[in-house]
């Protein structure tokens, strides 16, 4: 019986630590690249296998700045990527084409529901995605 | 921070798993995959949602998509729009909800709350505040709006964005903590209140004041938010009977909204990306014309009517 807890434990201790990797995703990212935005504490996160890709949707306000936090590394190495789509599925970036990014500052002209996803070019891995907001910096130039 | 880590991979049994360990611990998921019973609830709310056949996990991505009731708030504050008392829910009917209606209910409560507050009109606040505590201990909710909580908010009452901030976080926590303790109907619930009772008053405010046109974002807006509401609610509708007319509701108001004019002042949107900043411009504006507001407020008024009845 010892050895069967003991087998379950060992079993177990895989799966524990990719969560714990996981998690630590979070407050590295936060301390290396939210900087002086708000951020209500709101993060998602998953393990991606093979082409696997991981969707947020989200409401992002006119005249705000909003950062997008990718965070984590494939077992190639590879950073992660955001699609990111308007409500009606119309790709409107792929941060891929534009080389590689620790965050990145979106803002829009409209309110709008975007649909994020979140994808590794190879490998798999955790991966996390944060969200912080601040005041625009279109709208205080402009003021 | 009370928000948790939610998987919103498209259905993936390794997602799940990973969510599941962060809570349930690496033992009890190999032992028969069995889950701890979440935290004590009130009973009628397990009988309430054991009538609910839904894959949560599947939706959830849906869950946190709408914004805030103090988000669009906010909005309607920035907007410099005045307050209408007439349009709202009567903060008086609180006690006679309960169970699932009682969640939506607390959703327009939230709405009408944050609406009084962002306009600078604190006794009615006050009056929808006392609403949402007295639906709110029903989900054992409570502390999220303890009087510490709402004095740290008044004393930020002239910092919009703070409030904002304090608000969001709030929110956010009653959807984690619905979603923790297993209470995804009633979350989806109250966030069905919370859509319908934003778009009712926008839709009133553009009536008393057409010249805010651009409050027709907003409408925009929650309109695309009406097909992931089909979804949330198209799950369960072999099931239940409420979802059966909601989800009726539903499909006849996107029916209406489908029609709203949409003038494209540009193609499709225009996406410029400098160093790592990204900037979308959108050409889509609507037109709302008294008529096509009455015609959005004749199809969204039986819905609102089901869930307030008492």
């Amino acid at each position: 019986m010892s050895r069967l807890l003991g087998l379950i434990f060992l079993a177990s201790l895989p799966p524990l630590f990719a969560q714990q990797r996981c998690k630590g995703l979070i407050p590295a990212c936060r301390d290396a690249y939210m900087g002086d935005l708000n951020w209500d504490g709101r993060y998602w996160r998953a393990e991606l296998f093979g082409s696997e890709t991981t969707e947020i949707y989200y409401t992002f306000f006119r005249g705000l700045k909003y950062r997008l936090i990718p965070c984590g590394r494939s077992s190639t190495q590879a950073t992660p990527h955001l699609r990111i789509y308007n409500a009606n599925r119309v790709l409107l970036l792929d941060t891929r084409t534009q080389g590689e990014k620790p965050f990145w500052d979106l803002e829009l002209s409209n309110t709008q529901l975007l649909i994020i996803e979140v994808y590794y070019p190879s490998g798999h891995g955790c991966v996390a995605l944060l969200i912080g907001h601040g005041p625009s910096e279109i709208a205080q130039a402009q003021d | 921070m009370v928000f948790a880590a939610r998987a919103v991979k498209k259905p993936s049994k390794k997602s799940s798993l990973l969510s599941n360990l962060a809570w349930a611990g690496p033992f009890l998921v190999l032992l028969g995959g069995c889950t701890p019973s979440p935290p004590a609830t009130p009973r009628d709310l397990h009988q309430a949602d054991s009538a609910y056949v839904v894959p949560w996990e599947q939706f959830e991505v849906y869950l946190k998509a709408a914004p805030s009731p103090v988000q669009v708030a906010l909005w309607l504050r920035e907007e410099k729009v005045g307050f209408y008392r007439d349009p709202l829910h009567d903060p008086t009917l609180a006690g006679r909800y309960s169970g699932l209606q009682g969640a939506a209910n607390l959703g327009i409560y939230l709405t009408d709350m944050a609406y009084a507050h962002a306009t600078k009109q604190y006794q009615p606040a006050y009056e929808y505040l006392t609403a949402v505590n007295r639906l709110a201990s029903r989900y054992s909710l409570e502390d999220i709006f303890s009087p510490e909580r709402i004095k740290a908010l008044d004393a930020l009452q002239d910092r919009p964005d703070s409030v904002q901030r304090l608000m969001a976080q709030y929110y956010g926590e009653i959807q984690e903590r619905l979603t923790e303790t297993g209470q995804q109907a009633m979350l989806r619930h109250m966030i069905l209140g919370g859509w319908l009772e934003s778009l009712h008053l926008t839709l009133q405010i553009l009536e008393r004041e057409p010249q805010k046109s651009s409050l027709s974002d907003v409408v925009l807006l929650q309109k695309s938010l009406v097909p992931l509401l089909l979804k949330l609610y198209a799950a369960d509708t072999a099931h239940s009977e409420a979802s059966r007319r909601i989800f009726g509701h539903l499909s006849a108001l996107q029916a209406t909204l489908e029609t709203l004019p949409i003038q494209e002042s540009q193609a499709r949107p225009q996406t410029t990306v400098s160093q790592n900043r990204i900037q979308i411009e959108f050409g889509q504006k609507v037109k709302l014309t008294p008529d096509k507001i009455q015609e959005v407020r004749s199809q969204l008024l039986p819905l609102r009517n089901f869930i307030i009845q008492t």
